[in-house]
């Protein structure tokens, strides 16, 4: 027994120092190298994958040889801690506006879907959900008893009085995702902060139903937006039959959201802006 | 010399790791869905398999077997492997960047995947030579390698195909998975 026990602690021990003297011993052959070390020692090192690259190293690399990259807010993790931010403003001589990179929760719910039967059970969404999946027409609707209010650190979630539907506060809200786990209809999703407008309908497994008979306010695959649009921003997305939108493209004319028969899309956190551009 | 042959050509093709023996599943549905992301993963697993087998012979015979210790081989082994992969994965990022970046993440992912850990029991269970165990590992890196790269080609394929909604992604990835199963199954008893 007391031989198992030295043999596995010096074989774990040597190795231990092995690793050490190994990292100290081993020459740097490649060229700029430590910069990449240093900025991968800043970056979270949980090797998600989330910024597209398949690791932190491998996002350091791309780095190190375009430090922009970082204000694209990639890494979400990163952005979600402001003194990592600071040291990585050091290390890559550029200046990162971290609250404003973060995403922001949105509930893709317009409500208006009609309410089949009254529900008197436990007073939760949760609850809710698991009997008939709800008592609205859509099964993927916000059924408003407000599970994602009750989570919400920051106090950004709101019931809209008029239809009952859980609103997010894009000024309030830090993205930090609780209220997308806590939703049972998975209707809160995270996008990026600067989105312009909001597509508000949870429609994208729903290509069978068409939107006219669960809701007033859904998605009918009219195109009428994508039509409408002047500048290229909105594809159309074959494969679940919803527009996309891209930021970048978008002059926030309000075309699109004109356009829209159901009212299913709605400007999103620049109202001042959007107000300004009419 | 016959023996050599036949230890490479079982585990390369009639034992193969993924589909006779079932270890190394992850890889098998996680990285194969691209020709690219496939190759890196089997190079990193040939090289990890490779030196993983000559570092636990020496271990199990010069260390577990003198001391009467056997039973530990799987915890020794595991240490040793992560250990050994932790200097490997250092020393090829500050020598060869290209190298380090085409095995990618894929590296220090496997350190302790189940089918580098299974040639590592297999070899001390067999009782092979230092030579042997060297042979053994490359077979089934490269038994390892065949498969996800058929398996990948298959997949970009299947991303194009019509395949009913209930089906798509994984459940018919399971189903291919069968059938190069039962295909590799064809070579049985030929050793």
């Amino acid at each position: 027994m007391a031989v198992t026990i030295i043999i596995l602690t010096a074989i774990a021990l040597g190795l231990g120092v092995l690793i050490y003297v190994v990292n100290r011993v081993v020459p740097t052959r490649v060229k700029g190298i430590e910069k990449t070390e240093a900025i991968a020692s800043l970056l979270p090192g949980m090797n998600c994958g989330a910024c597209g690259h398949p690791g932190c190293f491998a996002f350091a690399q791309a780095l190190a040889e375009k430090p922009e990259l970082m204000a694209e807010g990639r890494c979400a993790v990163a952005i979600q801690d402001e003194a990592r931010c600071r040291a990585l403003e050091k290390a890559l001589g550029i200046t990162l506006d971290a609250a404003g990179m973060r995403k922001k929760a949105l509930v893709h719910c317009n409500g208006n879907s009609e309410v089949t039967h009254d529900y008197s059970g436990v007073g939760t969404c949760k609850g809710a959900a698991q009997l008939l999946r709800g008592y609205k027409k859509c099964p993927y609707a916000c059924l408003g008893l407000g599970d994602c209010v009750k989570v919400c650190p920051e106090g950004a979630i709101s019931i809209k009085p008029g239809n009952g539907v859980a609103v997010v506060d894009p000024e309030k809200c830090t993205g930090c995702g609780l209220c997308v786990a806590e939703c049972p209809q998975n209707l809160i999703g995270l996008v990026p902060a600067g989105t312009k407008v909001a597509f508000l309908c949870n429609y994208g497994p729903l290509r069978d139903i068409p939107g006219r008979e669960k809701c007033d306010a859904g998605c009918i695959h009219c195109r009428k937006c994508f039509n409408a649009c002047e500048y290229g921003a909105i594809e159309w997305n074959k494969e679940r039959a919803v527009p996309e939108f891209d930021i970048e493209k978008c002059t926030l004319c309000l075309k699109c959201i004109e356009a829209c028969p159901n009212h299913t899309l709605a400007g999103f956190a620049k109202a001042k802006v959007m107000a300004a551009a009419k | 010399m016959n023996n050599l042959i036949a230890i490479f050509l079982g585990l390369a093709i009639i034992n193969n790791f993924i589909v006779a023996k079932f270890l190394g599943l992850c890889p098998f549905f996680g990285v194969s869905k691209k020709l690219g992301n496939a190759l890196s993963m089997g190079l990193a697993v040939i090289l990890v398999m490779l030196i993983a087998s000559v570092a636990t012979w020496i271990i199990n015979h010069y260390i577990l077997i003198p001391f009467g210790v056997e039973y530990m081989d799987i915890i020794m082994y595991i240490l040793v492997i992560a250990a050994l992969v932790q200097m490997i994965e250092l020393f090829i990022k500050r020598t060869n960047l290209i190298l380090y970046n085409a095995l990618g993440i894929y590296l220090p992912l496997i350190t302790t995947n189940c089918a580098v850990l299974g040639i590592t029991l297999i070899n001390a269970g067999e009782g092979y030579t230092l030579l042997e165990s060297s042979i053994a590992a490359l077979g089934g890196g490269l038994g390892f390698t065949l498969i996800l790269i058929i398996m990948s080609g298959i997949r970009e394929k299947l991303e194009i195909a019509d395949t009913p909604r209930v089906m798509r992604g994984l459940p018919v990835a399971m189903l291919i998975g069968m059938l190069l199963g039962l295909t590799f199954f064809g070579f049985g008893g030929i050793v």
